[in-house]
């Protein structure tokens, strides 16, 4: 049975720490949900909490509408990938597989061909036989995820697990994570903070900082509509350029001290002489050099603001510019699949971006 | 208050143990110890500093008091003396047989020196074989003195050979230990030889130093059995021996006490905090290279000469105890004249040594089995959970590293007189337990380092895939830390199947006798005493060495852990 699970104001101390502060989520059954966010942000508590290695000093933990915040943890039957794969050094690949069938006193028959198709599910079945000691990174993280597949857990919960492995590898793991997940149809809540790893794989993320949520919705959702300074900038990266709101209508106008900026989006609420940070993504910003003006831009839907480039970076598929606006803000364009360099370094040019492509949002304190 | 609680680990189990483990330490060491200072400074009129006074100003106790502080340092100053050379030459360079004379360095432990009397009289003695050889060869023409009068020396000597290999298992550790970056650093910054030795290994090589300089001298200045032997009265250890039978009339064995626990933690704040000087953390350990270099033939015959002669110098006894438990007849003469194995024999014919054997064994196991049960909770208590008091639990569990057998039968004897537990009537109970308490800090050593290397997100796992806690920790957590737990238990085992002075003074009925207090009665006995003494001396010899061949194996490089404070 794949269930539901829902998290209702949940609190947890860590020490001196509010590791999670009144927390709430909801998860859908069969759902691959992300918790993602800086280190130190709670989302390692929170799913330690969901498996039941801690209990929640407020709020309740729901799996279908059952309340679990008190049952413990070897009876909540979750399955749990570690960050370090924890495989016992003690037993081989098929003993660890079989480890939680065991627990559940499943007949000696069942067992194995338990243990046989789990495995076969991550294409481990050559290494039964093998100690943990013998396999690379990937494979443990493989055999790790059988372990928890393979006792059919209401949930399946992964820690940051494919931190340990090299990038090559990590990226071949996401296709996988998420063709078993296709396959199992089991709900998923995966931690992580790799952005990338998020946006590629989830159905949905929840954003946490500092124990708190600050957004959940799909990848999409969270690119495009941000809706605050933190979750542009952590997800996916963006510019940020502060100033004070000056318009609400149509367009959102924001004096800058580089110049006035236009903007089609924005989070509600606002209100006019706000302070607030203009969000600009890289691949969103187009460079026009100095001798071609775009007439285009005394339209208001096109912004433009006149810049220096600061360093240029060559990266095969793309092209990263750093650049200084006349206040000293710095800007990161990206150029997509660049043939020829558009700009070198000291020349001074044109910024141009859409309003279509700002979003603007409250102010804030960025840091963790 | 929640928020006191909040921060631990607390729930009724974690609860129930916890304040079980209070109430054992509270009954078996704070209260023993409690009542023997009670007793100390109060009268029935009230509080006195009478006999403590009395311990300073009479010329009798003073002298008693200097002899066993000097026993304790002579012995720690000669075990430096042999262990330095012995730490430096096998740390330092690489030769062929290393391992084997590194073996070799660690035999003399596994003979209780009071065994090893016996055959160092035997040897040394006016008429000996030593005396008897070097008449005969016609280099002396007077037999030489060698215990010296008195037999201070004799004590002195016998210790140091016995005691020399835990200094330099922390020696050679702390050397061991030393990253060789900080030299390589030093010697890029243009020192050297002496000086590089004097700035920069000595200040970092002196804490691990003082943490087995303080077991030896704490050995020393409290070892009942050794002056027992060599009739050396005029020490702490002997005086409280003697003054435990009339406990009730005499209260000086108190005051004794007192005195030999107030220096015993002086000598022990000392070597921490002043001389030790807290313990570095090696930091910014990169990759560690050997420090050993390969030696030069010269250096090579240096280095076995140097280990060679310690380590013979060390196995005089052990000769001695060896050939007299072979001996048939040994009389004026070098080496014995005619051999026999009936000694041997007799030890497991005749009814003391047979019994003891019994005892002993059943006492070490009952107390072995306490230790694993007790060490096992504690440490995991310390390495896995949060509970209040963690600091103090830590203390009391290391406590009788620094807490002398001597001290703990004695408390024992004085507080459960006319109890239930009283060893008058049956010591069996508080033998269990006083060698429970003394080995308690190997188990906890060995079974706390097993948590340690063991991730908790093993633990997790099974619990995550339905385990209960109780299953993990027998299907996970023990098959992980059994290796330490064999280790520890194997230690605890045979130290206890030795343990001298709290067998001496709480065994009070010959039924009862472990085989220690066997030996000694022994050797009091005239006709073939000493010989089946020295038999089952070469015995514990071979158990003892046995099974610190055994834990060696499990703990390799980090033996020297377990001995030190």
């Amino acid at each position: 049975m794949t269930v539901s699970v829902k998290l209702e104001s949940v609190a947890k101390t860590l020490g001196r720490s509010q590791a999670v502060d009144k927390l709430s989520l909801e998860i859908a059954a069969g759902e691959l949900f992300f918790l993602l966010g800086p280190s130190g942000c709670g989302k390692t508590t929170a799913l330690r909490l969901i498996a039941g290695f801690y209990t929640p000093e407020e709020g309740r933990i729901l799996f279908n509408d059952t309340d679990q915040s008190h049952v413990p943890p070897h009876k909540r039957n979750t399955g749990m990938v570690f960050q370090n794969y924890a495989l016992w050094p003690h037993m081989d690949v098929q003993d660890n597989v079989a480890y939680g069938l065991k627990m559940r006193r499943v007949s000696e028959g069942e067992k194995q061909q338990r243990v046989r198709h789990a495995l076969e599910i991550v294409q481990m079945q050559a290494y039964a036989k093998r100690m943990p000691n013998q396999l690379s990174g990937g494979q443990q993280q493989r055999v790790a995820l059988a372990r928890a597949l393979v006792i059919e857990p209401d949930v399946v919960l992964l820690d940051e697990p494919l931190s340990n492995l090299d990038a090559k590898l990590r990226i071949e793991m996401r296709t996988q994570i998420k063709d078993i997940h296709r396959k199992i149809g089991r709900t998923m809540i995966y931690v992580t903070h790799d952005q990338a790893e998020a946006l590629s794989m989830a159905d949905r993320i929840a954003v946490m900082r500092r124990g708190q949520l600050v957004q959940a919705g799909t990848p999409r959702q969270l690119y495009t509509q941000p809706e605050s300074a933190f979750v542009a900038q952590f997800i996916g990266g963006t510019n940020l350029l502060r100033g004070t709101l000056e318009e609400v209508g149509e367009f959102l106008a924001v004096r800058t001290h580089a110049g006035l900026v236009r903007a089609k989006n924005g989070v509600n609420g606002l209100v006019r002489g706000a302070p607030v940070f203009c969000s600009v993504r890289p691949e969103s910003l187009r460079l026009m050099t100095a001798a071609a003006p775009c007439a285009a831009a005394q339209d208001g839907a096109i912004n433009q603001l006149s810049a220096e480039v600061r360093s240029v970076m060559y990266l095969g598929d793309n092209e990263e510019y750093s650049l200084t606006l006349a206040d000293n803000t710095i800007m990161r364009a990206v150029e997509h699949n660049p043939t020829t360099s558009k700009a070198s370094v000291g020349d001074r040019l044109a910024l141009q971006f859409d309003a279509q492509a700002v979003v603007v949002l409250p102010q804030e304190d960025l840091g963790d | 208050m929640t928020n006191w609680l909040r921060r631990y680990d607390l729930n009724p189990a974690t609860g129930a143990v916890l304040i079980s483990l209070w109430l054992f330490f509270l009954a078996f060491m704070i209260y023993p110890l409690g009542h023997v200072f009670s007793n100390a400074f109060f009268t029935p009129d009230g509080f006195s500093l009478a006999f403590i006074r009395l311990m300073f100003s009479s010329p009798n106790y003073t002298i008693i008091l200097a002899n066993s502080v000097n026993l304790g340092l002579a012995v720690t100053l000669f075990a430096t003396l042999l262990s330095l050379p012995l730490a430096f030459f096998l740390v330092r360079y690489n030769f062929p047989g290393k391992g084997l004379l590194n073996g070799l360095i660690l035999v003399p432990i596994v003979l209780p020196p009071f065994v090893g009397a016996i055959g160092m009289r035997q040897l040394l003695a006016r008429f000996g074989s030593v005396n008897l050889l070097l008449l005969q060869l016609g280099i002396i023409d007077q037999p030489i003195d060698w215990l010296g009068g008195g037999s201070f020396w004799g004590v002195v000597i016998l210790e140091s050979l016995h005691l020399y290999p835990i200094l330099y298992l922390n020696l050679a550790a702390a050397l061991a230990n030393v990253d060789p970056s900080l030299e390589e650093a030093a010697r890029n910054l243009g020192a050297n030889g002496f000086k590089l030795f004097r700035t920069v290994t000595f200040p970092l090589v002196l804490p691990g130093y003082f943490a087995g300089a303080i077991i030896v001298f704490i050995w020393a200045f409290t070892d009942l059995g050794t002056p027992l032997v060599f009739e050396y009265r005029d020490v702490i250890a002997v005086q409280i021996f003697n003054m435990v039978t009339d406990l009730h009339q005499n209260p000086m064995g108190y005051a004794f006490v007192v005195v030999v626990i107030a220096l015993t933690l002086f000598f022990f704040y000392l070597s921490k905090r002043i001389l030790g000087g807290g313990n570095y953390e090696m930091l910014g350990r990169g990759h560690v290279t050997s420090l050993a270099r390969p030696a030069s033939p010269g250096m090579t015959v240096i280095a076995y000469s140097v280990v060679l002669s310690i380590s013979a110098l060390a196995l005089i006894p052990h000769t001695g105890v060896l050939l007299t438990s072979l001996t048939k007849r040994w009389f004026l003469s070098v080496l014995p004249t005619e051999y026999t194995l009936k000694f041997y024999q007799d030890v497991f014919s005749h009814d003391l040594t047979v019994l003891s054997i019994k005892n002993s064994l059943m006492l070490s196991s009952v107390s072995t089995l306490f230790d694993i049960i007790l060490g096992v909770t504690i440490a995991y208590l310390l390495a896995r959970k949060r509970v209040p008091g963690r600091g103090v639990l830590d203390a009391l569990a290391m406590l009788p590293l620094a807490l002398p057998g001597l001290v703990l039968a004695f408390g024992y004897v004085a507080a459960f007189s006319a109890t239930p537990l009283d060893p008058r009537i049956n010591p069996v109970p508080l033998l269990v337990i006083a060698y429970a308490v003394r080995r308690l800090p190997y188990m906890v050593r060995a079974a706390y380092a097993g948590f340690q290397q063991t991730s908790v997100a093993l633990e997790e796992a099974s619990i995550n895939l339905g385990a209960s806690p109780m299953k993990t920790l027998f299907q996970i957590t023990m098959p992980l830390i059994f290796a330490n737990l064999i280790a520890g238990a194997v230690l605890a085992f045979s130290f206890a199947m030795l343990e001298v002075s709290d067998s001496l003074i709480l065994a009070s009925k010959e039924a009862n006798y472990p085989i220690t207090k066997a030996i000694y009665a022994l050797l009091g006995r005239i006709a073939d005493g000493p010989y089946i003494a020295s038999a089952m001396g070469m015995l514990g010899l071979l158990l003892l060495s046995g099974s610190l061949f055994i834990a060696g194996r499990f703990f390799g490089r980090r033996m020297g852990e377990i001995f030190r404070a």
